[in-house]
This record gives C-alpha cells, structure tokens and sequence, in this order.
C-alpha cells in the first residue's frame, strides 16, 4: 500500500503529481474549496470566508485572456472573474443558490455566465455560439464553455436536476430552466407557436430547446422570465 | 461528496417527487391540466395546448369550470415523463378521494382530469372536487393542521372539508381611547396579526412554512348578481386607516 503525502493529489498519466483544488459541498448552498498552493477562478465577489492565506486577483474579462476578453465584450456574454490562489480552505457562495459540483474528465460544459460559480484553474473557460435558444431564454445568443480536466461549480434556483438524453430519449427542456448541458448533444429550437397562440390561447410552452445526443442536461426547478415563457 | 443522481426516462419515478422541488408526471396517452410555464422538461412525445382547444371541449366541460382561469392553465396530452417545478418552491402532490380541497389558485401546479376544478366562492382560492391526483407548491414544507383553529392569512395554502372558513379580527386591539386614535390614525403601530382565517368543524387545514405569498392569479368576484357577496358596483373606499370613514359614520 502506498501513501500519497499530502491527499490532496491526484495522479496524471506523465506520472508526476498535480496538486489539485478539491470542490466539495458544505452544506447544499456553500462551495469549500481545499487549496494547496494552487488556483481556482470563481465568480468575482463570492468568496464568505476563507481560512489559511489566499490572495483574491480580479481577471479582467472573464480570465481568458485577450481574444477572450474581445470576445466576451462582444457577445455580452460578460463574467468576473477573479482568481483565488493560496493554501487553505476557502468558502464560495451565491445569494443562496444551490450549489452543483460537475466533474469534468476532458469534455466540455456549457454553462450560462451567470450561473458559474467556480472552476479549477486548469479548465479552460471560452464563449460559444448557441443559436436562437440563447435568444429566448433571454441570455443573449452566446454561452460559457468550460472545458478541460477538474471540477467545476454551477449554480441553480433549488436544486438542480439531472437528466440523461440517449439517442433513443430525446429531451425537451423550457429555455427558462436550462442551465447546463455536457457532452455531444446537438441542440434544436422548438416552437409551438400557432394560429391560437396570436389569438391569446397560447400553451406558454411555446419554445422548448430540443436536445439530441449523448450526454447530461441541468435543468432548475425555476424559470428565470423569458421573452418565449409569456406566449 | 456523492456523486449527483443522473435521471433519464427508466429512473424517473412516475407521479412522485424527483427532489423536494421537482415532480414527475407520467403520461401514458393520458391528459393533465396544468398552470402555464411550470413545466420544466420532458421526455417522449407531449403537446401543449390552451384550454380553448375546440378537440378539448369535452374535457373542459367536465372537469375545468373556471373561465377567469382559462388563459392560464394548459393541457399536456401524449405519453412520457415530464418534471413539473414552480420557482424552487416545494412541490407536492395529494391525493383526493371522492372529496374537496380548496387552495390558493398561485399554489395549484397541475391536476388529473378526473377532478372538477371550480372557483371557491372564497375569492383567490380554487376548488377541486372528484378523485384524482394533484399538484401543489408552497413556500417551505407543507403542515397540516386540524380545526379549530385560526391561522395567518398569508400562511394559508388551503384546506379539506373544513365547512366554515371565516375571518376573525381581534377586538380587544381597538377598544380604549388609546386604541380607538390607533385605529383611526394608524399611529402606534400594529402587530400585524389582529386579522386571521378562522376555522371550525371537521377537516383540514394546510399552512405554509412561510408568509410569503406566491403571486396569486386573480379569481376575481361573480359579476354582480343578488346574492352574490362583494358589491362591484358601489365606490371604491379609500385605503389606509382614514380611507374607510365613510363606514365608521355610515354613509
């Protein structure tokens, strides 16, 4: 039997040590992360509490450097950012959102700006294109992506569910309570606009985003207003 | 840390609770009525539609008898799972057997067609009768209570067979010299609970952990009829604790 020093490790196929920040859960609504000497980015200002010594560093548009910056200015998908580096624990939290701990082993997430709370310094943040969805869910025709190896943090109006999408299980998902999805799906707008709905007899389940593929869609038990969720 | 529950349509339980704030429905060719945007996802093949679907008349006719309410509830027809939700607020679900509840119409998610939904001559409240599944959220865990008692206003979520819901004002708050210039002027300040529900008899009485109210869909009155309470058609009294002079000296 071996025993790693420290615990906090994790080993990479290079066979050297990586430190890694370690997400885990106090309570529903509070994010610990266990640093040792390492980084993560967290949404700027949601830090409550911290013990051992942590430097907090703003990173000016979002953290993905210039083009990203560019980017992010330019698709209004804007996020602050800071950087939290140092030893000991340190306590996240978001107006009482719950809190999700999503691990990633080399996929990507995409994942609302807004509803990103933290992520390990080793994953790469970008912006992506998500077609008219974004548009009616009312968060603007861009999305964050995340994508790399560690874990990140998502947060959701109560507890946020799980659901599976299969080739032979499509999912349908109302743009007002998706936050995230990982894996290869292809997303497909969905409408149900008729005749009935211009005459005021709408279902208000209008729009509907359409997932097809592999992977895991979060979904809110909340709608945040969208333009699509009053018709 | 445990590893999230991931859900597809085979684990999904049918008609219960996913968590506290989630509820899965199961359709099998079946209908539900429910209110407008509560519902979050689903898998299979599921149709939205508004109450004033003409193919929906006969449904309708049995079991919706709410016009004020038509442009906000829809009906789900086909088959598959699908997760109902309301602002992260709990959801649960009842089962009624051959009997009555009546609730708060903001708290009533969805309902089986084999219950008749009907306005409660209570304004603001719904009534369902029959036998059938429903779904209801409230702000915090539901209790459950049994008469007599006198409960906030604003806790109230609904109640079952209870045959006399009724207001009750404290009175001995407005007796005196002292509380007769507070009631007046409203200097000296209130408690906030001189005013509650009051119910007697048999039954039951559910309460909210909260007195946060969901914003509540107008029931509106009857219109003006005889017989009918509430009186449209008289001038709107002023509000405040000096809007409602003209009753203290009756005119």
């Amino acid at each position: 039997m071996r025993i790693i020093p420290g615990g906090l490790s994790a080993h990479r196929p290079g066979g050297y040590r990586r430190t890694v920040a370690m997400f885990r859960l106090q309570g529903s609504k509070t994010l610990a992360v266990d640093l040792t000497g390492d980084a993560v980015k967290a949404k700027n200002g949601s830090m409550v509490a911290y013990e051992g010594r942590m430097t907090f560093k703003k990173m000016t548009g979002g953290g993905d450097g210039i083009r990203g910056m560019v980017t992010r200015r330019l698709t209004g998908e804007r996020m602050a950012v800071m950087q939290v580096q140092g030893k000991g624990t340190c306590y996240f939290a978001d107006r009482a959102s719950e809190i999700n701990l999503v691990s990633l082993h080399g996929d990507k997430l995409y994942v609302e700006a807004s509803n990103l709370l933290a992520t390990d310094a080793a994953l790469r943040t970008g912006t992506a294109f998500t077609g008219l969805r974004g548009g009616a869910s009312g968060n603007g025709l861009f999305t964050t992506t995340v994508e790399g190896t560690g874990q990140a943090a998502i947060l959701s109006d109560g507890a946020a569910v799980l659901l599976r999408v299969t080739p032979q299980y499509p999912l349908q998902v109302d743009p007002g309570a998706y936050i995230a999805h990982q894996g290869s799906l292809r997303q497909q707008f969905q409408s149900g606009v008729n005749f009935r709905t211009v005459m005021g007899e709408g279902s208000g389940e209008a729009f509907q985003i359409r997932f097809e593929g592999d992977g895991l869609v979060y979904v809110q038990p909340s709608e945040r207003n969208t333009v699509g969720g009053d018709l | 840390m445990s590893t999230p529950v991931i859900f597809d349509p085979t684990t999904l339980p049918s008609d219960d609770n996913v968590n506290s704030y989630t509820f899965c429905v199961e359709l099998d060719n079946g209908r539900w009525f429910l209110q407008k945007g509560k519902m979050i996802a689903y898998y299979g093949q599921i149709a939205f539609d508004g109450i004033g679907h003409g193919r929906f008349e006969r449904l309708v006719r049995a079991s919706f008898h709410s016009p004020l309410h038509a442009s906000d509830w829809v009906v789900a027809e086909g088959s598959g799972k699908m997760l109902l939700a309301d602002r992260a607020f709990d959801v649960n679900s009842f089962d009624l057997e051959d009997g009555n509840l009546t609730i708060r119409s903001g708290n009533l998610l969805a309902y089986q067609p084999t219950l008749a939904l009907k306005q409660s001559i209570v304004p603001g409240f719904l009534t369902l009768i029959g036998t059938g599944k429903f779904v209801a959220a409230s702000n915090g865990p539901v209790v459950f209570l049994e008469p007599p008692l006198r409960v906030d206003p604003q806790a109230l979520v609904g109640w079952a067979d209870c045959p006399s819901p009724c207001h009750h004002y404290d009175h001995g708050y407005m007796t005196g010299v002292l509380g007769g210039l507070r009631s007046l002027t409203g200097i000296g300040g209130t408690s906030g609970e001189e005013h509650q529900f009051e119910f007697v008899g048999a039954g039951t009485v559910l309460l909210q952990s909260t007195e946060a109210l969901m914003p509540e869909q107008a029931t509106g009155a009857a219109a003006g009829e005889p017989g009918v309470p509430g009186d449209p058609g008289s001038a709107p009294r002023g509000s405040g604790p000096l809007g409602d002079l003209q009753r203290r000296f009756g005119v």
